[in-house]
């Protein structure tokens, strides 16, 4: 898992770790606090020094008092029996005084946007918000060393920059040492002091932010990915022009094309027809005047009327608890609509069955590990195919097939749960397809993958949108959407903020803050630019004078003044 | 704030008390339940307890669904007792016809033996109604706190409170499995319930490997979490005894020890039959 690491990191740094999946990042982790190989046994050579003690000839529970640990799954590290326990439970056990714990409590909560959950069950909260708890309680601690593996994979855009904030806060004022492990370049380029890369357990490289993700040739060989703005003046260079330098944070490439001003014109790209992006094919998901309340009294959804056409590919993006996934467990029936109307295909879904509705709407929910209960792949497979009444030389075929289509040919026999995470959300995928369902849900399906990774997923669902399937995704991940999705629902607080095309909606820079969502990086950078070239919207077919989504599209709106003129 | 399992506890007079008199409570209820072995005193019992358990808000269908799984072998413990108990079975109230074979003038329902099984149901129901109302009435942080508090070593009442954290856990775990098989086409709802015992059964071994993945990543959690059964450790709970707990550990110290002196002097509680 690890081999030949040699890594010294000051007191008071904030070192990122990067690195694809399986590169040995959590592995690295857990030996920062004994818990490799103490727990997990193994071979081990070497030597590991935390704040001066060794993790071979220390007990995990003193390591812990210098290290806090925030693991990447927050369901598996949540214990206490509510939120406030949770956070005082280490706190506890390192013996601080009640009335400290009582203190750092209602500061942890605040940091992380829990205040006022004090009470609540970890149980009742949504999965980005345990992951701020379980942050929250690596917080509290206010150890020596923090050390955080992928804790915002989970969480809406502004809560992940959140967290980095305050994790550069404490590293900065409290002089805490962090060791943070994520994928999110553009927040690591612009709070870490270096960057360590990791592949097949052997560190590449460790440097600086500006130089690790400039080096072009070393992120793709490793399937990681550099800040958009970085991209963007890499495409720029690309296309003849002469940045002064590449930058790697938004701020500096705002300065870097100040710099370039004098040089470059930039042309907004030629306005888009509207209505090109909306599909006219009958409604096949609907809901109507729909509310929601759990049985805690928390109000999910407020209202909401939403129609799925056939043949659309739409993304529900929110924060945390904004009641993305309350609304499309109402469309199989999971839940019922406390008030409105839910339809499929024109029928109410209150005389439908969970099972009759889920060969016409696969759903692929957030957990994997919660949909596997196969001993074999191909079992997993087969499960949906049984159920349909298939058999014989068919339901071989149709196992194969799905196999095939996800690449688990020669998993088939493995179990299902002994695959790395990637792979076993790949396994559910494939089991729901088997059954060709017309509408596929696929709630966070990016969420702990690596950019490869991700992407190959969303590749999956573009394939099943061009077969005509109706594709609903789920996600955080707005940087990753454009190119798959044509419309995008903004959800807050149980209600639909915004439903348009994505072009409009990821300019809609205000509106999505206010559900804790930013646009992509490079969506903000052209907002900048638009306003110091003082562009307006054209009076035609365009909301925004430069509606940008990509790397690519802005860097085609960058002309050369020598040239024009 | 309070115990999930069962999610039926709303705060009530009870809530507010600390753990150790409501261990005295479970305590006293156990004791009395099985010193006294008349029908009426148990039945009496039985429903005090039943009635603290209305008080402490505890849902009426819990106790309901209580009662429905116990009534089966209530029948059973009645037919037994009423039937077969020759111990104290005396006065026949109704004898199986010479007709009948094998049985016939031999088999006899005895009033003493009916009584005895009325006991031994409101025994098992004193038994059965005082844990939801002890425990359901208490935060897991309490009650820890509490068990610590009577000397309980830290790491028996950490390890006693997760044994109740896993039982919801466990229920999540079943339901998200069969959630997911019902995503995959399972029609769950048109089986009958021979089928569906089949299906429950199979997830079985699923449900195991869960559950031994997730308590491995607990041991890491808490190792993680500087967690070492050491009860050299702060509490963010504070248990201290109020008046109200006061009152409650006396009336219970003063009922044993007054049941306790009227049983040895008095003979109270011995088992006999109630004249109608």
């Amino acid at each position: 898992m690890l081999r030949d690491i040699n890594l010294s990191i000051r007191k008071g740094e904030f070192l990122g770790i990067i690195g694809p999946t399986g590169a040995g990042k959590t592995t690295l982790c857990l030996a920062l606090i004994g818990i490799v190989p103490q727990f997990h046994g193994g071979r081990f050579f070497g030597r590991v020094t935390v704040a001066g003690l060794d993790t071979l000839e220390n007990p995990i529970s003193l390591l812990a008092q210098h290290v806090a640990l925030v693991f990447q799954d927050p369901e598996t590290q949540l214990i206490a029996n509510s939120v406030e326990d949770e956070v005082a439970f280490a706190l506890e056990n390192v013996r601080v005084p009640r009335d400290e714990i009582l203190r750092r409590i209602p500061w942890a909560l605040e940091a992380v946007r829990l205040g006022g959950m004090e009470k609540k069950h970890p149980s009742e909260l949504s999965g980005g918000e345990k992951q701020r708890l379980a942050i929250a309680a690596g917080l509290a601690l206010q150890p020596e060393v923090l050390v955080l593996d992928e804790p915002t994979s989970q969480l809406d855009p502004l809560g992940s920059q959140q967290v980095f904030a305050t994790v550069r806060e404490l590293n900065v004022r409290l002089g805490i040492t962090v060791i943070l492990v994520s994928h999110a370049s553009e927040e690591m380029a612009e709070f870490v002091d270096r960057v360590a890369l990791l592949s097949s357990g052997a560190l590449v490289d460790v440097d600086i932010p500006s130089r690790i993700f400039t080096h072009m040739d070393l992120l793709d060989q490793y399937g990681t990915r550099p800040p958009q703005v970085t991209s963007f003046y890499i495409e720029l260079r690309d296309r003849g022009f002469e940045p002064p330098s590449i930058p790697v944070t938004l701020e500096d490439a705002t300065q870097v094309y100040e710099d370039m001003r004098p040089q470059v014109e930039v042309k907004p790209p030629a306005p888009q027809p509207r209505g090109t992006e909306e599909s006219s094919g009958p409604i096949l998901l609907s809901a109507r005047d729909v509310e929601y309340v759990y049985p805690d009294g928390t109000k999910a959804l407020r209202g909401v009327s939403l129609d799925v056409r056939e043949g659309e590919y739409l993304v529900i993006v929110g924060q945390n608890g904004a009641g993305k996934t309350t609304l499309a467990k109402h469309f199989l029936h999971l839940l019922e609509a406390t008030e409105g109307q839910v339809l499929v295909n024109g029928r109410d879904v209150c005389n439908l069955d969970v099972s009759d509705l889920a060969r016409r709407i696969g759903f692929v929910s957030q957990n994997p590990d919660n949909q596997i209960f196969n001993a074999t792949v191909e079992a997993e497979v087969a499960f949906a195919l049984r159920n349909l009444g298939i058999s014989g030389t068919e339901l071989a075929e149709r196992v194969e097939e799905s196999l095939y289509t996800f690449g688990l040919e020669d998993y088939r026999a493995g179990h299902p749960l002994s695959l790395p995470k990637g792979d076993r959300a790949r396994v559910v995928i494939a089991a729901v397809l088997a059954m060709r369902p017309d509408v596929l849900i696929f709630d966070e399906p990016t969420t702990g993958q690596d950019y490869c990774g991700a992407k190959r997923i969303l590749d999956v669902t573009r394939q099943l949108h061009q077969a005509g399937k109706t594709v609903i995704v789920i996600t955080h991940h707005l940087y990753l959407m454009p190119g798959y999705a044509d419309r995008v629902v903004v959800m807050g607080k149980g209600i639909i903020l915004l439903d348009a095309p994505i072009r409009k909606a990821f300019h809609e820079t205000a509106l999505l803050r206010s559900t804790y969502l930013a646009p992509p990086q490079i969506v903000q950078f052209a907002q900048r630019i638009a306003l110091r070239e003082n562009l307006s919207p054209p009076s035609l077919g365009q909301d925004y004078a430069l509606s940008i989504l990509t790397s690519e599209e802005l860097a085609a709106c960058i002309t050369s003044r020598k040239d024009n003129a | 704030m309070t115990w999930r399992t069962i999610g039926s506890v709303r705060e009530s007079p009870l809530t507010q008390l600390d753990f150790r008199p409501k261990l005295m409570v479970m305590f006293a209820a156990t004791f009395l339940a099985f010193m006294w072995e008349s029908p009426a005193l148990t039945g009496a019992l039985a429903l005090l307890i039943f009635v603290l358990c209305l008080i402490a808000r505890i849902r009426l269908s819990y106790l309901g669904n209580v009662l429905l799984i116990m009534l089966p072998f209530y029948g059973i413990l009645l037919v037994t007792h009423g039937f077969l108990n020759t111990h104290v079975g005396r006065t026949p109230v109704w004898v199986a016809p010479e007709a009948w074979w094998l049985i016939g003038g031999k088999l006899r329902l005895t009033a003493e033996g009916l009584a005895y099984g009325f006991m031994v149901i409101f025994r098992t129901l004193t038994l059965i109604l005082v844990t939801p109302l002890v425990i359901f009435t208490t935060d897991l942080n309490a009650l820890i706190v509490g068990l610590v508090r009577i000397r309980v070593p830290y790491k028996i009442a950490f390890a006693f409170s997760a044994t109740l954290r896993f039982v919801p856990l466990l229920l999540e775990e079943i339901n998200s499995i069969i959630e997911a098989q019902r995503l995959r086409g399972l029609a769950l709802e048109k089986m009958n319930l021979l089928k569906r015992l089949w299906v429950y059964s199979r997830i079985a071994v699923p449900l195991i490997l869960g559950a031994m993945t997730r308590s491995q990543q607990v041991e890491v959690v808490l190792a993680a979490k500087a967690f070492s059964g050491s009860p050299d450790r702060t509490y963010l709970h504070e248990s201290s005894l109020r008046a109200a707990d006061y009152v409650v550990l006396v009336i219970c110290l003063g009922v044993l020890s007054v049941a306790l002196l009227l049983r040895v002097t008095m003979g109270l509680g011995r088992f006999s039959v109630p004249r109608l």
